[in-house]
């Protein structure tokens, strides 16, 4: 076999080469992207940690499990009851829907608050964001961490 | 939970599932992929319908085609577009050579050696690393057994009838004609000028050229069949050679009863009511004889002999062969006949016995070759730049029947020839000068039209050198027809004509 | 009163978008964008070596035009700093690249056509729908950010889908038996290819809504269990959709592409088998209706039983593709030395639409068949990941949706190719040549990169306000 021939052989398979290459780094990719995936908690709900409540209740520091429909409010039927001034009977409704949780003011009178922001409808509600509902304020956290 | 979540399920488990059933779908393409790009290739890359094979046989020479002196049969010529066609010596050769056309394809020895005379390698490295060099292709010379003027003077000796002449030198299994009528213009097939003129009209013949009659054509072999029978009744230690049925000569005349059934024969008259023995038998062709010699066999021993010279299974040969039959092969009976009626009429070549001109060749040369069968070779060698030459040797097909059994029927075949009764039905089937075997046979077809004439033998019968097996469509008795035609096509051969 | 906040974000238009843009690295994309970037060159010098006998590339200015327009795609998306998908790129970047090299290979005067004003041959051509693929899936994938504007108008969509069957079926030409291509004015489609993907939209619309009636089961056929009856009525009118395809495109392929997307998502969206079943009745049902009615049909599935049956004439196509994979055997014979021309002429004259796996086949051989495939199951499979992963319902069906568009379409011409299907005529997504395949087909995939933002606009909330009350009252929770 002379040399072209060689060369010839070298290209044909380095090509081949490459896109196998190509693969073998994408799979890689992907089985990182899938390992990641199944560290995520099954239960991925969250909770919500208290950060400050004049009122004592909640309790400061207090964690609560949410469900994906979370009620809250000054009525005890609630799942969180929040004993505060400006806090109504029926205030505000934390829902898990595909894979974020949303914020629905429930036309309280004082209003809930993401980040700061007032709570117009429906708003999202992400990991690390805080909630305030009278003066009570709240934290979304991922279930276990 | 709300009315709107109930009974849902997680989508994520519904498109796992579904990624699963796409992934198996792709892994079952995989699989595909594979199939036809490594175990079905073998055979494709070689196929005429490959499109790198067309292109070859467009540009590429391909290997000639010699017969035993040497003569090319199959050349090569360039057409004004600078493509290569195929020409050949003669039409004699048609049916055995075929053809190779860019239109038409191939046929014959074109078709079954394409490969080779392509000059594909069948070495995968070699293929593979030809893939990247120039020249991929080394195409193979083919030299035969055959010999153009044997065949020639087959086809000339049939003239305008129908039929088919096979000879074969019984001790190497050479095939030196196989010479089928009518014949056909493969010239002017391969010519893509008149390709299709000639193809079309050839195509029109109603008396089908284009058919080798000598390999893939099937008859009712008549009273050649008997030969068959004779090596399964000796071989089987049914009868031996002084057997005589003391009920013989009378079934001669109210016909032997087989399970009701009258198998009948024309009387001898004259043999009177003697009781004939094997060669004796053989020499007026009695047919109540070998009835009972079959059923004193049975179905199962006589099934066995057959397909041991290459019955039942297409013959081990360089050409597609048709298939040679005893029997169907569906009914109860060892064997697989109907019933003894049935095994009876076979054993003397009717009932649902069909046969190739080639396979009753091979009969004669077993009896030629003491017994043992020598299966039959058309190419003998294959010539490559690479590779040089690759010489084909001679094959046995087995021991047949032992040399004493072999002896005995080659005697009762001389006396079909050369006795003073045998003489009458195989009028010129003697090879002057030199002592003749053979056994005439008249197979009639059921009422329509004149029977085929046939005729197996063999010369010179003390140590055979050649075998023949001669059949003519629908042209009278074996021994008016078809003898002469092998008497003097033997005495050709033996006379030096190859 | 619920989605103004989400809302005003999307359509306070470029200036929203402008203000927003931080430089994000998207270092997987650009690691692998590089290894398709080799294989393009690799592969173009292996093709120079092999049809001119010289070192170099192949057709430098094609190359490095694609090779450029990789790199733009690539940092426009870094510039725009979305966190989206960095495999899915790559991916069709690699079929693209190899698309390139196969119609450069091909006799070029297999397409003519001039764009303006200069004439151009099938690789230059391919080219031009390359680039502009890449330009609409990277464009996509950097300015989508809301899916309203898919899933509030499902029905418009459907009716512009079905218009555009109609407007084929009363104004296409008839092309090989196929009344498949539109012609309006200068611009030439096949809207069966947008059709698609309008489909899949509504399907994900529709699906997604009628979730959990669908799984309800309160009606039997037999011994299945059913959805109500009324929820069924979009199935069957996919069946007749298809079938109405088929008829009267005679197109095979695309009916079998709706109707195996379809059946997937009705799968996805329901869990349940038993419609998938009686999916697969009313398929088989009406394919053997089809078959009885449309000589064909028939000719394509006797073609398919055993093509070896007239190689020279019905199964010629089909013949000559297995014999390309033959002798591409393994390892095969190298870019630009398959396909013998017979008389001038290659021997599967519509290599470069529907046999283009065939003429891979027989260049790389069985390991690059296995590559490509791969290829397209990445694909999937990141569609189907981000479908997963999607915040709702509408988008997961959307996404899985769109990339069984891509999958199964390359499923059933290289079934076809490789004789597990009967062949159909639709196109090898990315590779084969047609400017309607590859634009809309990248159109799949910018929205596909638009999906899979993580941070992308959050669907609008549900809602629940209104009904949580309403069940408070009645005391169920």
């Amino acid at each position: 076999m002379d040399g072209f021939t060689l060369v010839l052989w070298a290209a044909r398979l380095l090509f081949l080469a490459l896109i196998y290459l190509f693969l073998a780094r994408v799979i890689r990719a992907l089985l990182r992207d899938l390992r990641a995936a199944t560290r995520e908690p099954v239960d991925r709900h969250g909770r919500l940690i208290v950060l400050e409540s004049p009122g004592g209740e909640p309790m400061v520091g207090r964690s609560f499990g949410l469900d994906v429909i979370t009620p809250l409010g000054r009525d005890v039927n609630n799942a969180i009851v929040i004993d505060d001034a400006f806090a109504s009977a029926d205030h505000a409704v934390l829902t898990y829907r595909g894979q974020s949780w949303y914020v629905e003011d429930l036309g309280s009178t004082n209003g809930s608050y993401v980040n700061g922001l007032r709570v117009d409808g429906v708003a999202p509600f992400g990991f690390g964001d805080e909630l305030q509902i009278g003066e009570v304020r709240m934290r979304l956290e991922r279930a276990n961490r | 939970m709300l009315g709107s979540h109930e009974g849902r399920q997680p989508i994520g488990r519904a498109t796992v599932h579904v990624a699963i059933v796409v992934s198996l779908g792709f892994v079952l393409l995989a699989v595909a992929a594979g199939y036809w790009g490594v175990i079905a290739a073998a055979d494709l890359v070689r196929s005429p319908s490959d499109a790198a094979v067309i292109a070859a046989s467009r540009t590429v020479p391909r290997g000639l085609i010699r017969d035993r002196a040497g003569k090319i049969l199959a050349d090569n010529k360039l057409d004004p577009n600078g493509e290569m066609y195929r020409v050949y010596a003669g039409k004699a050769i048609s049916q055995v050579i075929g053809y190779a056309s860019s239109v038409y394809g191939r046929a014959g020895l074109e078709r079954a050696y394409d490969a080779e005379l392509t000059g594909l390698t069948d070495d995968p490295l070699t293929d593979a690393l030809a893939k990247f060099g120039a020249d991929r292709y080394d195409p193979k010379d083919l030299s035969l057994s055959l010999s153009n003027e044997l065949q020639k003077a087959g086809v000339a000796a049939l003239g305008k009838r129908r039929g088919a002449v096979v000879m074969l030198d019984p001790r190497n299994g050479d095939v030196l004609a196989l010479a089928s009528t009518p014949t056909y213009d493969a010239s002017g097939i391969a010519d893509p000028t008149t390709a299709r003129d000639t193809f079309e009209a050839i195509q029109a013949d109603p008396d089908l050229p284009l058919l080798p009659r000598a390999t893939l054509g099937r008859y009712v072999p008549g009273s050649v069949f008997k030969i068959v029978t004779a090596i399964a009744a000796l071989g089987s230690g049914a009868i031996n050679a002084t057997t005589t049925y003391e009920e013989q000569p009378g079934s001669e005349k109210r016909g032997l009863l087989v399970e009701g059934f009258r198998v009948r024969d024309g009387h001898h008259p004259s043999t009177g009511s003697t009781a004939l023995d094997l060669i004796g038998a053989t020499e007026v062709s009695c047919n109540i004889y070998y009835a009972l010699a079959g059923l004193d066999t049975g179905g199962k021993d006589l099934v066995a002999y057959a397909n041991r010279m290459g019955f039942g299974s297409p013959l081990p040969f360089d050409l597609p062969t048709a298939v040679s039959q005893v029997t169907n092969g569906d009914g109860p009976e060892p064997g697989g006949f109907t019933d003894d009626v049935e095994l009876a009429n076979a054993s003397y070549g009717q009932a649902e016995a069909f046969v190739t001109p080639l396979q009753m060749a091979l009969v004669a040369a077993t009896v030629a070759n003491d017994g043992e069968l020598m299966r039959p070779r058309l190419v003998t060698a294959i010539t490559g730049e690479r590779d040089g030459t690759t010489a084909v040797a001679p094959g046995s097909m087995g021991r047949i029947l032992s040399v004493a059994d072999a002896r005995d029927i080659n005697a009762a075949m001389v006396r079909a020839v050369e006795g003073a009764l045998g003489q009458q039905f195989t009028t010129g089937a003697k090879v002057p000068g030199v002592t003749t075997a053979g056994k005439s046979g008249t197979a009639e077809l059921g009422g329509s039209g004149e029977p085929h004439s046939w005729f197996i033998g063999f010369a010179p019968a003390e140590d055979p050198t050649i075998a023949i097996a001669v059949l003519v469509e629908q042209s009278g008795r074996g021994g008016e027809v078809a003898a002469p035609i092998a008497g003097d096509l033997m005495t050709l051969y033996l006379q030096g004509l190859r | 009163m619920t989605v103004v906040a989400t809302d005003g974000r999307t359509l306070d238009g470029l200036t929203g978008v402008l203000r927003r843009i931080r430089p994000r690295p998207r270092w997987l994309e650009f690691r692998l964008l590089a290894l398709v970037a080799f294989a393009v060159v690799a592969g173009s010098f292996s093709l120079a070596l092999t049809v001119d006998g010289r070192f170099g590339l192949y057709d430098v200015g094609a190359t490095v035009l694609f090779l450029v327009a990789l790199a733009v795609a690539h940092l426009a998306q870094v510039l725009a700093g979305r966190r989206t998908d960095q495999i899915l790129l790559p991916a069709v970047a690699m079929l693209g690249g190899i698309s390139l090299l196969l119609m450069q290979r091909l006799p070029q005067d297999l397409v003519h056509q001039t764009i303006l004003g200069v004439p151009l041959g099938l690789a230059e051509v391919q080219l031009v729908w390359l680039l502009s693929g890449l330009a609409i899936a990277t464009t996509l994938g950097i300015v989508v950010r809301s899916d309203l504007w898919l899933r509030r108008y499902k029905y418009t969509w459907a009716a512009v889908g079905v218009g555009l069957l109609l407007l084929t079926f009363l104004f296409g030409t008839e092309l090989n038996g196929q009344r498949l291509t539109l012609q309006i004015g200068p611009i030439a489609g096949q809207p069966s290819e947008l059709l698609k993907v309008i489909l899949v939209v509504f399907l994900a619309g529709y699906l997604s809504e009628n979730r959990s009636l669908l799984v309800q089961q309160d009606s039997w056929i037999g011994p299945l269990r059913m959805p109500p009856l009324p929820y069924l009525a979009p199935m069957v009118a996919m069946w007749a959709i298809a079938l109405g395809i088929v008829v009267v495109q005679r197109d095979l392929g695309a009916a079998l592409l709706f109707f195996g997307v379809f059946l997937a998502m009705l799968y996805v969206a329901t869990g349940r088998i038993s419609l998938v079943i009686i999916g697969l009745i009313l398929f088989v049902l009406g394919s053997a209706l089809m078959a009885v009615l449309f000589q064909h049909v028939r000719t394509r599935v006797d073609i398919w039983i055993d093509p070896f049956a007239d190689p020279l004439g019905a199964g010629y196509q089909v013949v000559q593709a297995l014999h390309a994979f033959a002798r591409g055997g393994l390892l095969g014979v190298g870019l630009g030395a398959g396909l013998p021309e017979i008389g001038g002429v290659i021997p599967i004259p519509e290599v470069h639409t529907d046999f283009p796996l065939a003429a891979l086949g027989e260049e790389l051989g069985m390991v690059g068949v296995i590559a490509i495939l791969g290829l397209y199951l990445v694909v999937i499979e990141r569609g189907m990941r981000i479908g997963a992963a999607a915040a709702d319902d509408f988008r997961s069906l959307l996404a899985i949706g769109l990339s069984l568009v891509i999958g199964v379409q390359a499923f059933i011409i290289a079934a076809g190719n490789l004789k597990v299907l009967p062949l159909t005529g639709v196109t090898l997504p990315f590779i084969s040549y047609g400017g309607s395949s590859i634009l809309v087909n990248s159109l799949v995939v910018g929205l596909l990169l638009a999906l899979s933002d993580k941070g992308v606009e959050p669907p609008p909330a549900p809602r629940v306000g209104s009904r949580w009350r309403r069940l408070r009252r009645s005391g169920v929770a």
